[in-house]
C-alpha cells in the first residue's frame, strides 16, 4: 500500500497534466467560433483602446493610397445616384413610391484590429451596441464581402472574417444567377472556394461571383470576386476557386449593413 | 524571494504587451506568426516543481487565449511545453552548477546551450499550436512551413529579447 502511494506521487504531475490537457482540448474543440468570440469582446474594451491607437498610427501610411479608393469610389456613386433619380422621378408619379423607405442603411466603421495569417481570422471594428451593431450583422466594404459580427460590446464589434474557415456564405455566378457555398480554405489570403454549383451550368474563368441575397445578412449583388479557375468534384458539382477583389491585408474602412425589419425576420424565421 | 516573484510578474506583463499589442498584429505573407509569450516559461527557475510547471503554463497560456478569440488552444500548446521542459533539460545535459532557484538566464547557462533549449521549447510548442489550429492533415506541407517559418522568427525575438532581459539586470 504504502509503495502504491509513493508510485502515485510520483506520476501526481502527469495524472495534473493529463487532467489540464483535457480541460484545454475540451475548451478549444467544444466551443463554436461564435463563444470563442464573444470572451474576446468581453475583452475587447481593453485590446480596442490600443488597438485603436496603434491603428491611427498605421492608417497614416495608407492614407495615400486610401484618398484615391475613396475618390473613386465617389464619383461612381455620383454617377449612380444622378441616375436613380432621374428613373424615380420618372416613377414616383405614377406607383407612389416613398424615397424613405429603404430596407438597408449603412453603417460606416473603421476595422481597428485584423488578421489573415491565422486559420480563424476575426476583425475588431469600431462601432457597437452604441452605434446599432448587433449579432449576425453583415460587414461590407468597396470591393466586397468583409464577415458577419460575432460579437458585440458597447464599442466594439467582433467580425468573423470571411478569411475564416468556419465561415459560409451563400454566393451566386452572377451571369447565371445560380448559387453555392462560399468558403474559405485556410491557406491563401487572396482566394475563397465556391461550391455546390451543379456542371450543367455554364461557367469560364473571370466571371464574377456575388452575394445572392438569400439571407438577412447581405444585400444582393454585391460583388465578391471572379472565377479563377475550377474542376470537377464528386461528379456532380464544380468547385471553383474564387480571387477576390479585397485586399483584406489593406482593410480600412468598412460598412456594417443594418437591416431595418431585422428582429421581424428573425422572429418569423425562427416561429417556423 | 519577493524580488524574484516581482521581476517575473513584471516579464509576464511585459512579455504578454509585446504579443498582444505588436507580435499579433503582424501579418507576414500569411504564413508567420511570431509566437514571444513562451520565453516566460523557458525562464522559470530549474528547480520548479513539475505540478507549478504545468499549472503556469496552463494560465499563461489561457490568458493569451482570452485576448486573442482561441479559447484552449494556447492553453493547450503552452501546457505541452510544460510538460516537456524537465525532459529537455535534462536531454539537453543542463548543468546543474547554477542555483536551482534563480531565473534561467543566458548568461549563466552559456549561449550555445540556451539557443539549443529555446530552439527545441519553441518548435515543440509551435508545432502542437499550428497542428491545433488547422486541425486537419490536409496541406499538411504548408502547415510544416508555417511551422518553420514561425519558428525561426519567434527564435529571433526570444533570442534578442533574453539578451535584452539580462542586459537589464
Amino acid at each position: 500500500m504504502n509503495s502504491f502511494i509513493r508510485l502515485l506521487q510520483r506520476f501526481s504531475y502527469i495524472i495534473l497534466f493529463a487532467v489540464l490537457l483535457a480541460v484545454s482540448l475540451s475548451m478549444y474543440i467544444n466551443t463554436s467560433y461564435y463563444q470563442k468570440a464573444k470572451v474576446g469582446a468581453a475583452t475587447g474594451v481593453i485590446t480596442g483602446f490600443f488597438s485603436e491607437k496603434l491603428h491611427n498610427i498605421r492608417s497614416y501610411m495608407d492614407i495615400k493610397r486610401d484618398n484615391v479608393k475613396l475618390s473613386l469610389e465617389n464619383v461612381e456613386l455620383r454617377n449612380e445616384v444622378e441616375r436613380l433619380r432621374e428613373v424615380i422621378g420618372k416613377c414616383a408619379d405614377t406607383a407612389g413610391y416613398n424615397l424613405a423607405d429603404t430596407s438597408i442603411t449603412l453603417i460606416r466603421a473603421m476595422v481597428v484590429n485584423n488578421s489573415v495569417s491565422h486559420r480563424q481570422n476575426f476583425i475588431t471594428i469600431n462601432i457597437g451596441i452604441n452605434d446599432g451593431a448587433y449579432q449576425g450583422m453583415g460587414v461590407i466594404c468597396d470591393g466586397g464581402v468583409v464577415g458577419v459580427i460575432a460579437a458585440t460590446s458597447p464599442n466594439y464589434s467582433t467580425v468573423i472574417s470571411l478569411l475564416n474557415t468556419t465561415l459560409k456564405v451563400s454566393a451566386k455566378h452572377a451571369k447565371s444567377g445560380v448559387f453555392g457555398t462560399l468558403s474559405w480554405n485556410g491557406y491563401n489570403y487572396q482566394e475563397v472556394e465556391l461550391t455546390d454549383i451543379p456542371l450543367h451550368v455554364g461557367i469560364s474563368v473571370g466571371d464574377t461571383i456575388a452575394t445572392s441575397g438569400f439571407s438577412s445578412i447581405f444585400p444582393k449583388d454585391i460583388p465578391i470576386g471572379v472565377i479563377k479557375d475550377f474542376y470537377k468534384k464528386d461528379g456532380s458539382f464544380y468547385n471553383i476557386r474564387v480571387q477576390l477583389l479585397t485586399d483584406f491585408r489593406a482593410l480600412n474602412y468598412v460598412y456594417a449593413v443594418r437591416v431595418r425589419n431585422i428582429t421581424e425576420i428573425n422572429q418569423i424565421e425562427g416561429s417556423r | 524571494m519577493y524580488k524574484d516573484y516581482l521581476r517575473y510578474i513584471l516579464i509576464f506583463i511585459l512579455l504578454l504587451l509585446i504579443q498582444l499589442l505588436v507580435l499579433n498584429n503582424i501579418n507576414l505573407g500569411g504564413y508567420i506568426n511570431p509566437y514571444v509569450y513562451l520565453l516566460f516559461i523557458l525562464l522559470l527557475p530549474y528547480g520548479t516543481p513539475r505540478w507549478v510547471l504545468l499549472l503556469v503554463g496552463f494560465f499563461t497560456g489561457l490568458v493569451v487565449d482570452y485576448f486573442s478569440n482561441t479559447l484552449g488552444l494556447h492553453a493547450s500548446a503552452t501546457l505541452i511545453l510544460a510538460f516537456v521542459r524537465p525532459s529537455i533539460m535534462s536531454g539537453l545535459r543542463f548543468s546543474n552548477n547554477i542555483n536551482e532557484r534563480s531565473m534561467l538566464n543566458i548568461s549563466l547557462t552559456g549561449t550555445e546551450w540556451f539557443i539549443r533549449y529555446a530552439a527545441l521549447g519553441i518548435v515543440i510548442h509551435h508545432s502542437t499550436l499550428f497542428m491545433l489550429e488547422t486541425f486537419s492533415f490536409r496541406f499538411f506541407h504548408l502547415t510544416l512551413l508555417r511551422i518553420l517559418l514561425s519558428s525561426l522568427v519567434s527564435f529571433v525575438f526570444i533570442f534578442f529579447l533574453e539578451v535584452l532581459l539580462t542586459r537589464k539586470k
